[in-house]
Parts: structure tokens; sequence; C-alpha cells
């Protein structure tokens, strides 16, 4: 018993990266409903393009975080305008069979330019332990954890309390009203994709920095997003936070007292459980969509 | 089947016809790697060896006059890509022999496929001990197995390091469990006690857990079972969370890649590998004089293996004289070969042996070799 407060923070740490990464894919399903399938290999262009920016080009991490937004900002931007554009309203096959074709061809080209090393980022704050109380963490954690908060925050206030969410929510509720007042609806599906494709690369830049990175993680990434998002309730913001920690706090306490090496299985029992009694997962706003 | 069993036998006789009367045109080596995938890095490593060991042969002739070229299929680590590459190989590419595939489970499949053809399959990489014990008759592999490794250093762990309790940590596959099951075994006998033993899956990224757990048990040593991603990233964690503690591990350790990664919490680390760059003997100074200057880089574990299995190969298509299956496979038992690391020969069942494997620590951010022995003939 006296390691759980260890487990529960180790835990804590965990489910707030999940929250972090499964973020991006649950704005981009909830407001747009396109089921985003290259969602880690947005992730990993945003570790790629961090690494490339802070050991080749020699800028300092925040710089580089900088840059990911800005690089892959633009970059959602055109995947939206070019590609998504073609498909929209015509259900959500064609979008799924886009994304995985997206997916295949951003992890296929990433290998192709970069290869198959493990890629480090520098932390800004690197180091040894911090212990408090019994419970020990690093600066480059709590770090990380802080700046997901941030991130996320920043998000909510951008949906919430911004005229430019307000137009995001418009749209998405009712495309055709949105563009009777006056609302360029193209501009805000490319934002909000854009949006989407920003915070999944910072995430995957920040988590870079904590582990490392590989052109190849995508997948892994995808599929524990998948879990969060399912968890919490497809498109729900406060769901993909409290799936995300609640996924890392089960993971931790299952490899802390049963065993580590059957800890992927926890994830997908969860979504099992919540299909059979929460369909629509633990947050979602309502059964059936307009 | 029964067709194609013909045509390709009616093909090889048309092959060994027409090299009886005349060599001409290259011979062909088939190479069934994981070049995309989770082990796509290690993949690569063993091709970057397998083409200079080619290129050197060739540069002096090829074999017989005949210049020596590889067949490269994308097998992914997984059993139905490298079954299906094989099948491209044999039938389309007409490779007389295969080389290959990487993870154990793999190369299990592609066995059923060499074995079908009747073509000569030799593994440098797949460590799972039962591979050459299932009677197949074209596989060979130049590969340590893991039983092999902790039979030979187990001794020297307990007794140089003082260990009197032990915590293991492997991959949650057959290779990891395997490895943590022989070093376990081993180590009993000489009256070590295991105090914890985990698994974790592929492409893990964070540890705390398990480390939680470790640190709480305090033993005086862990032996861990990774390749260089997932042990890099553990062993940095182990570390972050301030525990000391001796390492010891099997897997792509003591490898340049795995020391960057890695910076400095791979200091003191021990690791029992088949070779490192910094390996006794002029064979292997020779070896890593020439891959620096083709890669710019020092050769590791997989690019010596890439590189030791092509030369077995072709010098055992010399000794057969012949690109005929069946000849290069009675050849290859007959393997005589001095690598870089020591000298490889190969029991009734295929099973490689008698090349050196060593013991490192990292100290400084190099390997150094702490002990260099022989592997016995099982």
């Amino acid at each position: 018993m006296e390691l759980l407060p260890q487990y529960v923070a180790n835990g804590l740490v965990i489910g707030s990266f999940y929250a972090l990464s499964a973020l991006g894919l649950t704005l981009i399903l909830g407001l747009m409903r396109v089921v985003n399938f290259a969602h880690g290999e947005l992730y990993m262009m945003g570790g790629v393009i961090g690494w490339w920016a802070t050991t080749r080009l020699g800028l300092d991490f925040f710089s580089g975080l900088l840059l990911v937004a800005v690089v892959l900002g633009l970059f959602g931007w055109l995947i939206d305008r070019f590609l998504i554009e073609r498909i929209r309203d015509q259900g959500e096959e064609p979008g799924i069979l886009l994304t995985i074709g997206l997916s295949i061809f951003l992890a296929n080209t990433a290998l192709l330019l970069v290869g198959t090393a493990p890629l480090k980022i520098e932390s800004p704050l690197a180091g040894g332990p911090i212990f408090l109380g019994s419970v020990v963490l690093t600066k480059a954690r709590l770090f990380a954890v802080a700046v997901s908060i941030v991130l996320m925050i920043a998000t909510y206030l951008v949906i919430q309390r911004t005229r430019l969410g307000r137009a995001m929510r418009a749209t998405f509720q009712d495309p055709m009203a949105a563009k009777l007042v006056g609302i360029k609806t193209a501009n805000i599906y490319a934002g909000t994709f854009a949006m989407g494709t920003v915070i999944a690369s910072l995430s995957g830049m920040l988590l870079g920095s904590i582990y490392s990175t590989q052109v190849s993680i995508g997948g892994l990434v995808s599929m524990k997003a998948f879990v969060v998002v399912i968890l919490g309730g497809m498109g729900s913001f406060a769901g993909a936070i409290v799936g995300g920690l609640l996924l890392g706090l089960a993971e931790a306490l299952w490899g802390g007292y049963v065993a580590t090496g059957w800890v992927d299985i926890i994830g997908f029992v969860l979504v099992i459980l919540t299909l059979l009694f929460r369909p629509y997962g633990l947050f979602a706003k309502r059964a059936e969509r307009a | 089947m029964k067709f194609i069993t013909l045509s390709i036998s009616g093909l090889l006789f048309l092959n060994s016809a027409a090299f009886a009367a005349q060599p001409s045109g290259p011979i062909r080596i088939g190479v069934i790697q994981p070049m995309t995938g989770s082990v796509a890095y290690n993949g690569q490593a063993y091709v970057r060896g397998a083409k200079l060991a080619v290129a050197q042969r060739n540069a002096t002739g090829g074999i017989g006059g005949r210049q020596v070229e590889l067949q490269i299929e994308d097998g992914q680590c997984q059993p139905a890509n490298s079954v299906n590459a094989a099948e491209k190989l044999i039938q389309r590419n007409k490779v007389p022999v295969l080389a290959g595939a990487f993870c154990s489970s793999a190369t299990a499949a592609v066995m059923a496929v060499a074995e079908k053809y009747k073509i000569p399959l030799l593994s440098g990489v797949s460590s799972k001990a039962d591979l050459t014990e299932k009677g197949m008759k074209y596989f060979f592999r130049s590969a340590e197995t893991d039983r092999l490794m902790a039979k030979t250093f187990s001794k020297i762990l307990a007794g140089d390091l003082k260990l009197k309790t032990v915590a293991y940590i492997g991959v949650n596959d057959d290779w990891g469990r395997g490895g943590v099951e022989d070093f376990e075994k081993y180590l009993n006998e000489l009256g070590v006690k295991s105090v914890m033993k985990e698994y974790f899956d592929h492409g893990t990224t964070d540890y705390y857990t398990l480390l939680t757990k470790l640190r709480a048990l305090n033993p005086d040593g862990v032996f861990v079972a990774a390749e260089t991603q997932d042990g890099s990233i553990l062993v940095k964690q182990l570390k972050e969370f301030g525990i000391e503690t001796k390492v010891f591990g099997v897997g792509s350790w003591a490898t340049s890649d795995f020391i960057g990664l890695t910076g400095e919490a791979s200091e003191g680390i021990y690791a029992a590998v088949p070779y490192v760059s910094n390996m006794q003997g002029d064979r292997n100074r020779s070896f890593v004089e020439n891959y620096q200057k083709q890669y710019k880089q020092l050769p590791g574990k997989y690019d010596a293996s890439g590189y030791n299995s092509m030369n077995i190969l072709m010098q055992a298509i010399e000794r057969a004289g012949s690109d005929e299956p069946e000849k290069i496979r009675d050849a290859l038992h007959k393997t005589d070969y001095d690598a870089p690391n020591g000298h490889f020969r190969f029991t009734e069942k295929g099973e490689g042996y008698g090349f050196d494997t060593v013991l490192v620590q990292i100290q400084g951010g190099k390997t150094n070799v702490i002990t260099q022995a022989q592997t016995d003939k099982p």
C-alpha cells in the first residue's frame, strides 16, 4: 500500500499525456464528424519536425514548439482545403478511407526522409528526480503536465469563449444557417482541422522530449487516442480529459498490482465495458446526432 | 501445386545446365528483413552489413566470375508478410537461397516455405531456441540463442558483480520471455535469488509503474531483455527515478545508437552481446574499417549479422560450385567461416556455434569489453 501514492502519481502523469494526445482527435471528430485515422501520424510529424528544428536548425525548445505549430497548422489547413473538402457531406466512409490513406502516405514519406532511427528531443528541463514525500517525479514530467494543462485550457477557451469558437460551433450545428448569417464555413472547417492538427503535433513534440519519437509511432498513438475518445464519449471535450486520466490510472494500478505484461488489455477492456453499458461514452452530450 | 513444383525444378535444371555449360548472369540471394514497421531500424542495419559483404565479394570477382545480386524484400517482422516475400522471391525472382527473417515468429513461418520448395534458409538473427529443433532440413542459424548467452555469462555475472538478488524485466514476446527464463534458470543454479519478474509490451514508453515496484524491492541487479528503442527509454527512466543498481541485459544494447539515445544514463551498464565494434582480432578491425568507410558509422550487432550471413552463404555457393539449392545446402553443412567475431560452424541441425560473444560495460560513452568467450557446440 505504501506504493499507492506513487502509482497514482504515475497514472495521473500518463493520463494527462493520454488526454492531450487524444484532444486533437476528439476535436475533429466532435466538430467535423471526421474520424481521423491519420491522427497518430500528425502526432509523429510534430515530434519529427520538433526534433529537426531543435537538433538540425539549432532552435531552442520553445521556438521549435512554435515552428511545429505554424508548420503543422498550415499543413492541416491545406489537408482540409485540398483533401477533406472533396469528401465533405458524403458520409463517414470516404473520410475513413481518406484518412487511412493519408496515414500510410505520411508514415512512409517520413520513413523515406528521416529513416527508422528513434529520435531524441532535448527537454528544456532535464535532470534527476524530485521527491515529494515518498513520490518521485521529474522536472521534465511536471513541465510536460503543466504545458498539457495550459494547452487544454487554451483550446477550451478558444472554442467556448471566442467569436471564432462560436462560429465553429454554429457551423457544425447547422452549416446552412451559419452560411446565412455570414460565416465563411470553408474557413471554419479548415481552421478546425488545422487546430486539431496543431494540438496533435504539439503533443507529439512535447512527449517526444519525455520519451523519444520515431516515424513508426503513429499507429500506437492512434490506438490509445481512440481508446480515450471512446471511453470519454465521441467528440466530448471533458470526456477526452476524464477518459485520458482514467486510462492512465487504470493502467498504472493494473501494472502495479497485477502485471505490467498485459497492460494494454486494460484499455480495451474499458472500451468493451463502455460500449456495453454506456455506448455513447461517459460524457456524450446526446444519444443521437441530428 | 504440382505444376509449380515441376516448373520450378525444370527451371532449376535449366539454370544448372546453363551454369555447367557457361557461367553467366548474376547469382541471386533472397533477403527477407523488416524494412518498415517497428523493428525496421534493426532490419536495415542487417541489410547494410549484407550489402557490404556482397560489394566486397563482387569487387574481387564475385563467385566463379559471376556477380552476386541481393534481392531484398520487406517482411515487416510479420509471419504473413514474410511468407509472401518468400513466395515471391522463390517463384518470381528464382533465388536459389534465402536469408532471413528477423523476428523468430516470422522465421518460423518462412522456414516451412523454404522446406516446401527445398531452398536453404539462413537466419542470422532469430534467436528463439527451438527453431532448430523442428526437424527442418533446409534451415540454418548463424545467431546466438539466449540459452547459449545465459550459459556463457551467468557465472561471470554472478561472480564479478557479486549479485545475491536479481529482478528480471523483459519485452513481452517469445524472445523476451525466453531470455528472462534462461538467465533466471542459470543464475538460480548459482544461488542468485529472483525477487521480481515483469514483462512490458513492445513500444511501451512509460515504465514508471514497473520502476516503482523495482525501487521498493531494491535488488542487487536488474536483468533486462529489450531492443534498442525500448531498452534506451527503460534505462533512462531507471536513472531518472533515482534507482542505483547494477543493470545488465541482452538485446542490441551496446551499439552507438543505444548509447546516443540513452545518454549518460547508459554509464556502467553491462550487456551480453554477440558483437561489438571493438572486439579483438584483425578480422574485426578490417571489417570495422571497411564498414566505416562505407557508412560513416560503427557497425552494430545486426550489421555484423548481415555481413556474416552473406559471407557464409557466398562461401557455401562457392564450395558448391553451383547455385543449385541442394548443393548449397550440402555445402552449408561444411561451413567453416572466419568471421570478424570468431569462427562459425553448423551442427547437423543447422545450429551455428564456435563464434565469440562478449560481455561489455559501457564506460565514458564507449563499450568496454570485459570478457570475450567462445560459444561451445550445443
